[in-house]
Formats: structure tokens, C-alpha cells, sequence
């Protein structure tokens, strides 16, 4: 009868409570990025916050790695500080020792291997990276927090991960719509689309919200936009 | 005996009949479906004519906004309402049935019910049932003695004081009053003051959001300000989602042909009240 | 320093590393160079214990969720092996996936199929790609299909009791002929004609152990493995997405093709209708 049990008052109870240092925590926020034939965006919210409480509104989650590939990561704040150190050094390491950048789809595998180095205390971040693939074309790698990787062309990860994939499914992929004629996706559109999932996001998910932050990969190299979004 | 012609009379109040089946299934490791939580800010004041009540509008579940327009000022007697943070069915229930006994007390005595009553019968109510009924409230009214404020603790404690603030956004909203709450206030002030206190809450506070509720009373009168202010505007939607016609697919076909069809009107009829 | 020297540890400095920056970076990827050695948790049986630690501040649950796949076929018959697999990748209750290519080709005449946790078994099978690469650089000839599984499932053996979730077949063609194993993290290894892997293994071996016979055809081989693979996606709810069936001959793997499960369905509902005319008839 768990339920109508007396509730457990520390002051009168001699039971021994157990504290234990959390090495995880969960800041929030969420990534989005859409690539089509000659571009790929990646758009992450700037709020970064705990439990109840907003650490700050204005954090950049996105790291570029070099000229044409991005890493977006959303979850555990101080993990992916940790993470995104190492990648850095090592796109640095890559930059001297064969005097050339590192292409996307390596950077991808790298960061594939680097997360299963943790499999057994996993790093606790979504990551989405986005860049050209060997073809020249645009493309989005969505991982697991143990380093399974995928190419894809949209992916949505983070808090608000869950609510916005189906919404990019059926506005991109057009899943279960075979009459719908589907058309190259363009930049434009892909901005759009990118704003309005964001708007939603911050509608319904509490730890989605106060400003997006998009970088845009063309073959001109990296743009920026803001956009503002709800800040309650 | 229990049958269709003669059923039982149901018993009153809670039914604990599934608390060992849900205490065993929870033993198993099913999860229970989270109640929908105000994670809330609400506040009150009293100010010179009388008190003012204010409260956000968010109301979520886990992490997920669930209501983005709740109320959650309640009503309790004309001259009192009440603010609920909490399981949002608590706060509900529990202010609908004071209501109610305080409309009986009413016609009782004739006189307006006080409110100091109505705290009384609230914290005795939320005491019973030793903190599981998770309602944290803030009452506020004006009656013969004047204005009064209370705000009441789920395990059925209360304190009456000049500004009080509760939920998750509390620590943010008292900051706001402690810094510039002052005694006989005029309404303006007062309102301008809680209103300020709620967009606290809203903006720093993660469980609470959308819009700013103000109830103010005075002696004889009451006026609700649903929706007060909008403290968000929602973004504009750039993109146009409609599918086009026939954009779903059609998995099989049965046309079923109508012959000879009838139309007959039946008027209404008016209940029996007689 | 001068303390050190007093006590007469002159060298005292070694016990530093001289490159603090590199250490501390090795520290953080020590499988770049030593692809079996993964980091090693600050805490006794990650298995069980990580769960502990997945809590924050605020004691709310954090969810680390991985990606799973689930259902995979592997057959031995007269032209060779067949593998099917389906796509869906889950974490949790969530589809992460509906793309997931859950044949690894390892090389031309390799091939892994993955169930249970997809990072376990991509990782694990791009390590036996370049121990397989460099088998045939040393020896001048290719890895034999038990060689292989048996590397596998030696690196895997070494962190028995971890948690990894791994329930792969590997499939290739050697000297011996078309070689099928099935390989898993509980360490077990063995050979066989017929498999199937994953959540919705019960459904395909249903399909598959009435429709097997040595002398398929090669196209009724495909049909079998696509048909057994459908029906569990059928009905399992961690299954789905597209059909794969790739095919092991002694020229190399080839990949036959890929069908979307919800064509599948209606064309074999198609099917049925029309045996069921014709039996009306």
C-alpha cells in the first residue's frame, strides 16, 4: 500500500540518506539541419538551462569544425565541451601532420570513433554534423550517444529531437505522401522550414527557446543568421 | 445487494480500491502516466482598496508544455478567489468543492461567507489527506473585516500575509516583491507590481510561461483580467503547410449506394420540469 | 622540486609526463591507435552501475537511449548464403531510423549482419575490416570466414559482462565454400545453415523454417529471406522500414535489392487475393 503510506519526514526518520555526485546533467536545447545538393544548414537554439532554471539565453551550440563541416550538440553541457576540445585538436593534429583540412565524411567517422572510446560512461550529447560529402553534395550525420553514425539529409536532436522529426519527415522526405510531387528542396525553403519547426519547438518543449542561432554551408564558405524566438 | 432496479449508493470521497494494484504494478516496473503539474507562478498582494491576485498560464507535463492558456485562478465566492499551483486536477477539484460549501455556508448564515473560513475549511481538507493531495494555494478576498491573504501549504499548513508568491516561480516573484512591495498601494501600482512579479516568474522560471492572469478585489467588486497581458507573442510561420487536394492515399474504395432517402424533422421537445 | 631532491627522487620529473597536452588528449581517444582499447569507466560493472549516474542535480532521470536494431536472416543453400535484414534503428521507444543499413560490408567476400546495439556492432566490425586487411597483407591470401568470426568474437569476449549488445552473423565465402556464423557478446560462436537474429527473429523463423529448403533457387531464396523479414516487420514493432537482401557467392557479395516493407505488404496481399480467386475457382 505504497500509496497511502505515511510520507517520510528527514527530521523525525533515522534511515540514512544517500547523496551521490551526478556526472551528468541535462542542459537542453535542440539542433536542426537539413542539407540539400548545394547547401547545408544547421540551427541550434541558444538557451542552455537546468532543471527549472536558465543558465544562460545566449549560448552558441554550434561548432565549426573547418571551412565546410559543422557539429551541432545539444545535452550535457560540460560533455560537450569536453568533446568538441578534443575534436578541435585533433582537426588541428590532421591540419599539420598532411598539411590539409579534414573532409566532412572523415570528421564524421572521427567523431563516430571518438564517441565510442566512452562506451561504457557515455558522453551525453546529441550531435548532428552537417557538410559536403565526397560527391560535392550537402549532407547531415546524426548520431547516438555511443557513437552509431548515419548520413541523412535532415536530422532534429535534442530536447525537442522527437518533436520535430516527423514534422521534417513529412516536410521533406514526404513520408506516406506519394501524390504530393516532391521538388529539389531549396535553400530558401530549407530556411523557412528550419524557422517555423524552431517556433513550434519553443511553443511546446521548456527547454527549447529565447534565440536560434543558423549557420549556412554553400560552396562560398559559412553565413550566419539569428532568429528570435519566445524567451518565457 | 447490488442490482440494475435497486443500484448501491456509491461511497463519498476517494476510491482507494486500486492503490494495491498500482503499488504492485509499480513494483513491477511500470511507469505511471505524470499527472499534468501547473509548475506555476502565482502571486498575491494586498494593496490599498483590497488584494490582487496574479498567475501565469503554463501548464506542463514532465517537460512538455501541455496547456499554454490554463487558468489558474480560481473561483471560490464572490468576493473570494484562489490560486492554484500543483497537480492541476488538486488544485481544480479541491477549489471547485470549497466553492461549493462556501455557497451552502452562505446560504446557511445569509451573510457572506468570510475568508478566513475558507482558509479554515481548505488547510483542514488538504491536512486529511497529509500532503497527497498536492494543491498549493494562494486565497485571497475582501470581507467584513477587510482584505485578507492567505497561502496554503498541500500538507494543509497556511500563513497569512501581505504578499506571498508560490509554485516553481516563486523565488522569482518574491524577489520582485521584496524589492518593491510597499503597504496601501494604489490599484494602479498594485497592478503594475504584480504583473511585473508574474513576468518574473514567466521569463526566469522554466515551468511557468505564455500569459499574465490578474484577479483584483475589492469590497463589492471583482474584476478578472483573463489574459491581462500576452508576455510572448508566438513567431510568424513563414512557410504555407496545407497538402494539396488529394495529397492522401487511398488504400481501398467502398462506395455504398443510398436509395430513397427520408428526411424526417423531429422537433425538440422541453423536458419535463414540472 | 627541492623537496623532491632532498628525499633523493632525482627523477622526480619522469614521474610527470613531458607532454602534459598530448597526454591528456591521448587520454580522450586511445582507440585512434589502439582500436580494442576503449575507455574505462570510473566505476566498477558499467552494466549495471552506470545506471546509477544517470541522474542529474535534480535527481531527473537522464535517459541515455542508443540506437538498436533488430531483425536480421542469414541462410546457407546450394547457391551460396543469403542475407535480409530490415532497417529501423530504435532508442528506446523512439525510431531513431528508418534507413539503417544493417549489413556491414567488410569486404568483398565478408559480410556482417548487425542486432542489438548498431554502435557495438559498427564499431567492432570496422575493427575486424582492417584486422581482415591486414591478415590478407601479411599472409598473401584471404582470411578464412571462422578465422574471422573467431577474431570477433575474441575482441568482443574481452569485455564480456560490459554491456556491449551485440547478436551478429558473419557471412563469406573462402576456401571452404560459403560459410555462415552467428557471433554474440555473450561470447558465443558458432556455425550454421539457418539464422535469424534480433526482436523479431520468432516471426521470421516462422516464415523461414517452413520455406527452407537446400535446393531454393536463387530467386526463391531471395523471396524467402525478403517474405521472412516482411512478416516480422509485420509484426514487430522494432522492426520496419526497408527490405535488404544482399547475397554471398563465390565471386563476392552481391547486393540484390532493397524494398520498402510497405510495398511488400500490398503487393503480397496482392498476391493473396489472387490465389484466393484462383482457389475459388
Amino acid at each position: 500500500m505504497s500509496m497511502i503510506e505515511r510520507p517520510y519526514y528527514s527530521d523525525y526518520s533515522s534511515a540514512p540518506i544517500q547523496h551521490q555526485f551526478s556526472p551528468y546533467a541535462d542542459n537542453g536545447g535542440s539542433v536542426v539541419a537539413i542539407a540539400g545538393d548545394d547547401f547545408a544548414v544547421i540551427a541550434a537554439d541558444t538557451r542552455l538551462s537546468a532543471g527549472f532554471s536558465i543558465y544562460t539565453r545566449e549560448q552558441n551550440k554550434l561548432f565549426p569544425l573547418s571551412d565546410g563541416t559543422i557539429l551541432g550538440c545539444a545535452g550535457c553541457w560540460c560533455d560537450t565541451l569536453t568533446l568538441t576540445r578534443i575534436l578541435k585538436s585533433r582537426m588541428q593534429m590532421y591540419q599539420h601532420e598532411h598539411n590539409k583540412t579534414m573532409s566532412t565524411t572523415a570528421c564524421a567517422q572521427m567523431l563516430s570513433t571518438l564517441l565510442y572510446y566512452k562506451r561504457f560512461f557515455p558522453y551525453y550529447i546529441s550531435n548532428v554534423m552537417v557538410g559536403f560529402d565526397t560527391e560535392g553534395k550537402g549532407c547531415v550525420y546524426s548520431y547516438d550517444p555511443i557513437g552509431h553514425c548515419e548520413k541523412t539529409n535532415y536530422k532534429a536532436g535534442g530536447s525537442a529531437g522527437a518533436l520535430l522529426q516527423p514534422l521534417l519527415d513529412n516536410q521533406i522526405a514526404h513520408t506516406n505522401l506519394d501524390k504530393v510531387p516532391k521538388e529539389p528542396l531549396t535553400l530558401e525553403k530549407a530556411l523557412a522550414l528550419l524557422k517555423d519547426v524552431f517556433i513550434s519547438a519553443a511553443e511546446r518543449d521548456i527547454y527549447t527557446g529565447d534565440k536560434v542561432l543558423i549557420n549556412i554551408i554553400t560552396k562560398d564558405g559559412i553565413k550566419e543568421e539569428a532568429f528570435d524566438l519566445r524567451k518565457d | 445487494m447490488a442490482s440494475i432496479l435497486c443500484p448501491d449508493v456509491p461511497s463519498p470521497g476517494f476510491g482507494f480500491e486500486n492503490c494495491r494494484r498500482n503499488a504492485l504494478l509499480e513494483n513491477k516496473g511500470l511507469a505511471f502516466p505524470k499527472a499534468q503539474k501547473t509548475g506555476t507562478t502565482i502571486v498575491g498582494i494586498t494593496f490599498k482598496d483590497g488584494v490582487i491576485l496574479g498567475a501565469d498560464t503554463r501548464a506542463t507535463e514532465d517537460t512538455t508544455v501541455a496547456d499554454k492558456n490554463s487558468e489558474k485562478i480560481h473561483y471560490l465566492a464572490p468576493n473570494m478567489y484562489c490560486c492554484g499551483a500543483g497537480t492541476a486536477a488538486d488544485t481544480e477539484m479541491t477549489t471547485q468543492m470549497i466553492s461549493s460549501q462556501l455557497e451552502l455556508h452562505k446560504l446557511n448564515t445569509n451573510r457572506i461567507a468570510r475568508v478566513c473560513t475558507a482558509n479554515m475549511m481548505l488547510k483542514q481538507y488538504l491536512f486529511r489527506y497529509q500532503g497527497y493531495i498536492g494543491a498549493a494555494l494562494i486565497l485571497g478576498g475582501v470581507d467584513t473585516e477587510g482584505s485578507h491573504l492567505y497561502m496554503i501549504y498541500p500538507h494543509g499548513s497556511s500563513d497569512k500575509l501581505p504578499y506571498v508568491t508560490m509554485g516553481s516561480g516563486s523565488l522569482a516573484a518574491i524577489a520582485v516583491f521584496e524589492s518593491r512591495w510597499r503597504k496601501d498601494m494604489d490599484e494602479e501600482e498594485g497592478k503594475q507590481l504584480v504583473r511585473d512579479a508574474i513576468a518574473a516568474g514567466i521569463f526566469n522560471d522554466l515551468g511557468s510561461g505564455s500569459n499574465v492572469d490578474l484577479c483584483i478585489i475589492k469590497k463589492g467588486e471583482v474584476d478578472y483580467r483573463r489574459t491581462y497581458e500576452e508576455a510572448n507573442k508566438k513567431g510568424i510561420k513563414q512557410g504555407n503547410y496545407k497538402y494539396p487536394k488529394g495529397a492522401t492515399n487511398i488504400l481501398s474504395t467502398k462506395v455504398v449506394e443510398v436509395e430513397d432517402v427520408m428526411v424526417t424533422r423531429i422537433e425538440p421537445e422541453r423536458m419535463d420540469t414540472a | 622540486m627541492s623537496l623532491a631532491e632532498i628525499c633523493g627522487l632525482q627523477d622526480f620529473d619522469t614521474f610527470k609526463s613531458r607532454n602534459v597536452y598530448k597526454n591528456d588528449l591521448d587520454s580522450f581517444c586511445t582507440n585512434f591507435n589502439h582500436n580494442m582499447q576503449l575507455g574505462v569507466p570510473p566505476f566498477s560493472n558499467p552494466a549495471e552501475n552506470l545506471s546509477r549516474f544517470t541522474k542529474d542535480e535534480m535527481g531527473r532521470e537522464i535517459k541515455i537511449k542508443f540506437d538498436h536494431g533488430t531483425t536480421t536472416l542469414g541462410f546457407k543453400y546450394q547457391g551460396g548464403i543469403v542475407l535480409a535484414v530490415d532497417s529501423r534503428a530504435t532508442g528506446g521507444q523512439f525510431i531513431g531510423s528508418q534507413t539503417m543499413k544493417k549489413i556491414v560490408e567488410i569486404n568483398k567476400y565478408l559480410l556482417g549482419t548487425l542486432a542489438g546495439g548498431a554502435a557495438d556492432c559498427v564499431y567492432w566490425d570496422r575493427v575486424l575490416a582492417k584486422q581482415c586487411r591486414m591478415y590478407e597483407l601479411r599472409n598473401r591470401e584471404r582470411i578464412s570466414v571462422a578465422a574471422a568470426s573467431k577474431l570477433m568474437t575474441n575482441m568482443i569476449y574481452n569485455y564480456k559482462g560490459m554491456g556491449l549488445s551485440i547478436g551478429m552473423m558473419i557471412a563469406g565465402w573462402d576456401k571452404r565454400g560459403p560459410q555462415l556464423y552467428y557471433v554474440d557478446s555473450e561470447g558465443l560462436r558458432t556455425p550454421g545453415n539457418v539464422f535469424s537474429v534480433g526482436s523479431g527473429s520468432i516471426y521470421a523463423f516462422g516464415v523461414l523454417d517452413s520455406g527452407y529448403r537446400w535446393d531454393l533457387t536463387d530467386e526463391e531464396a531471395y523471396n524467402l529471406g525478403r517474405r521472412a523479414i516482411y512478416h516480422a516487420t509485420h509484426r514487430d514493432a522494432y522492426s520496419g522500414g526497408i527490405v535488404r537482401v544482399y547475397h554471398m557467392k563465390e565471386t563476392g557479395w552481391e547486393h540484390i535489392d532493397n524494398n520498402d516493407c510497405n510495398d511488400l505488404h500490398y503487393k503480397y496481399q496482392e498476391e493473396k487475393k489472387v490465389r484466393e480467386e484462383q482457389g475459388d475457382a
